[in-house]
């Protein structure tokens, strides 16, 4: 086992045969969270990070350049789901945070179980939208969003604008399909990518093909 | 951990939050999908069930086409009872001995089991929909009603839909191909199972469900708002139009 990267910390891989896999070291021994396999090495339990799975993964195995993610990051994650995604940031950032947020009780209820040994997730039962309803916590490092809206992009710089901090990074996992089925995905992308260069700066996007189909990966650093 | 306490406050909120976002769309959705799947499984079961007893009887599996009635008559009466009853006058089926037929038996108490249970289900879903959805449950029936709302995720947002989205519903392929390619818009998605667009001429369905759509349209509105009842009315609307009964 050894880095992917250095510039992201806790993120493993090992060649197999003509593939790579990413790993995280597993939290909680033993458990699993999506049936990712899990691989031993020593007293170590890593656990496979599937990239047709989380977008986050995908963006990885795409050579994604850098995300801002620190063992001791501050993340506000926007969408998180039943916490696949979530499960491994865990894993990662060991000694920081994660402030999780989606709105819907059925995922959340897959959430709550798998967050209920992780003891550095926070997790919240809200919009992102409504800001409010988890004004409670702090500036991050690192805010991602990943929540399949038409309006998503003004959802992301409404929570950029109250949360991030200066010099921080943001991390959006884009639909084509979600803003509008009669365009093509490339149109939407660009119009995207636009509209986030008007207020910020892109350091990095990627699509997200073969793993997900018509998506894409965007990284923005906002100004200091 | 540096959020110890947000953490625990948050964990607690959501504990209760979660408890209390269990309502009667969740268990009215449950139920429609389970008689989904009891239904599938319940065609697969007697399909083989009678593949088995035709060895036996095949002038009655022949005859009888209902799944229900074939499933239950083949427990009640022996073959001699039913051929009779067909006017078979002789059987090309096997005299199978009681252990052969033993197993058949078993199989066919299981199908008839997996009826009464969608049957029981059926009646708490319209027990709970004369609270929940008075006005839908009357103009579409139980089982149409409990698909719509599965296909939206709950009466809230159901009610907010347009009657064009309603006629629709369940045809979300069809519906991506034209807004796409420029296809043809599909004319109706689930509201086909519904007999005053399945029994009508096919060149008649766009149009008799649009007119539904706009009359369920307004009937989950005010089911939503708990306003009063007025599914009588709706549905004499639609047979009136018609000129039929459903
Ligand atoms: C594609 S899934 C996210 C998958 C997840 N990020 C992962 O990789 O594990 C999109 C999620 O966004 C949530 N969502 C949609 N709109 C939202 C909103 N306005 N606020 C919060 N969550 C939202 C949905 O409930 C859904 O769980």
């Amino acid at each position: 086992m050894e880095l992917l990267n250095k510039k992201f910390p806790g993120v493993y891989c090992k060649k197999q045969g003509k593939y790579k896999n990413i790993y995280t070291l597993n939290m909680v021994k033993g458990q699993k969270v999506y049936g990712e396999r899990h691989y031993k090495e020593g007293p170590n339990q890593f656990r496979e990070w599937a990239p047709e799975r989380s977008k986050l993964g995908a963006a990885m195995m795409k050579g994604i350049s850098q995300t801002g993610i620190q063992e001791d990051s501050l993340i506000l994650y926007l969408g998180s789901a039943s916490g696949t995604t979530v499960s491994h940031l865990s894993d990662i950032c060991t000694k920081g945070t994660i402030f999780a947020v989606d709105l819907a009780p059925r995922v959340m209820r897959d959430f709550y179980f798998m967050m209920e040994k992780r003891l550095n997730i926070v997790p919240f039962l809200a919009s992102a939208n409504h800001v409010e309803e988890y004004a409670e916590i702090p500036q991050v490092d690192v805010l991602f969003q990943d929540i399949a809206q038409r309006d998503q992009v003004r959802i992301f710089f409404k929570n950029y604008d109250k949360f991030l901090k200066p010099g921080g990074f943001g991390l959006l996992s884009l639909k084509a399909r979600s803003i509008d089925v009669t365009k093509k995905p490339g149109v939407i992308f660009k119009q995207v990518m636009d509209e986030l260069n008007q207020r910020t700066t892109v350091v990095d996007y990627r699509k997200l093909e073969p793993y997900e189909k018509d998506h894409a990966f965007f990284v923005v650093k906002k100004r200091v | 951990m540096a959020f110890e306490k947000l953490r625990e406050k948050c964990l607690n909120k959501l504990r209760k939050d979660l408890k209390d976002s269990v309502n009667d769309d969740n268990l009215i959705i449950n139920a429609v999908n389970a008689i989904d799947d009891l239904e599938k499984t319940g065609n697969m079961l007697v399909t083989r069930l009678r593949e088995w007893y035709a060895l036996y009887n095949p002038e009655f599996e022949k005859w009888m086409t209902n799944q229900e009635k074939f499933s239950d008559l083949i427990l009640r009466k022996d073959k001699k009872t039913l051929l009779e009853e067909i006017h078979a006058k002789y059987s090309i089926g096997a005299d199978l001995s009681r252990e052969d037929l033993e197993p058949i038996m078993i199989l066919a108490e299981q199908a008839r089991d997996n009826y009464a249970i969608i049957n029981d289900m059926k009646k708490y879903m319209e027990f709970k929909m004369r609270k929940h959805c008075p006005n839908l449950l009357e103009v579409v029936g139980v089982m149409l009603s409990g698909k719509l709302l599965a296909k939206a995720g709950s009466l809230k947002r159901l009610s907010q839909y347009p009657a064009s989205t309603i006629q629709v519903l369940g045809a979300e392929k069809a519906l991506f191909r034209h807004i796409r390619t420029g296809a043809r818009p599909p004319r109706h998605g689930m509201l086909v199972q519904h007999p005053l667009v399945a029994q009508a001429k096919q060149k008649d369905h766009g149009k008799r469900a649009r007119t539904l759509a706009d009359k369920i349209a307004i009937a989950v509105k005010v089911d939503y708002f708990k306003g009063e009842f007025i599914g009588k009315k709706l549905k004499k609307a639609l047979e009136d139009k018609f000129e039929v009964k459903y």
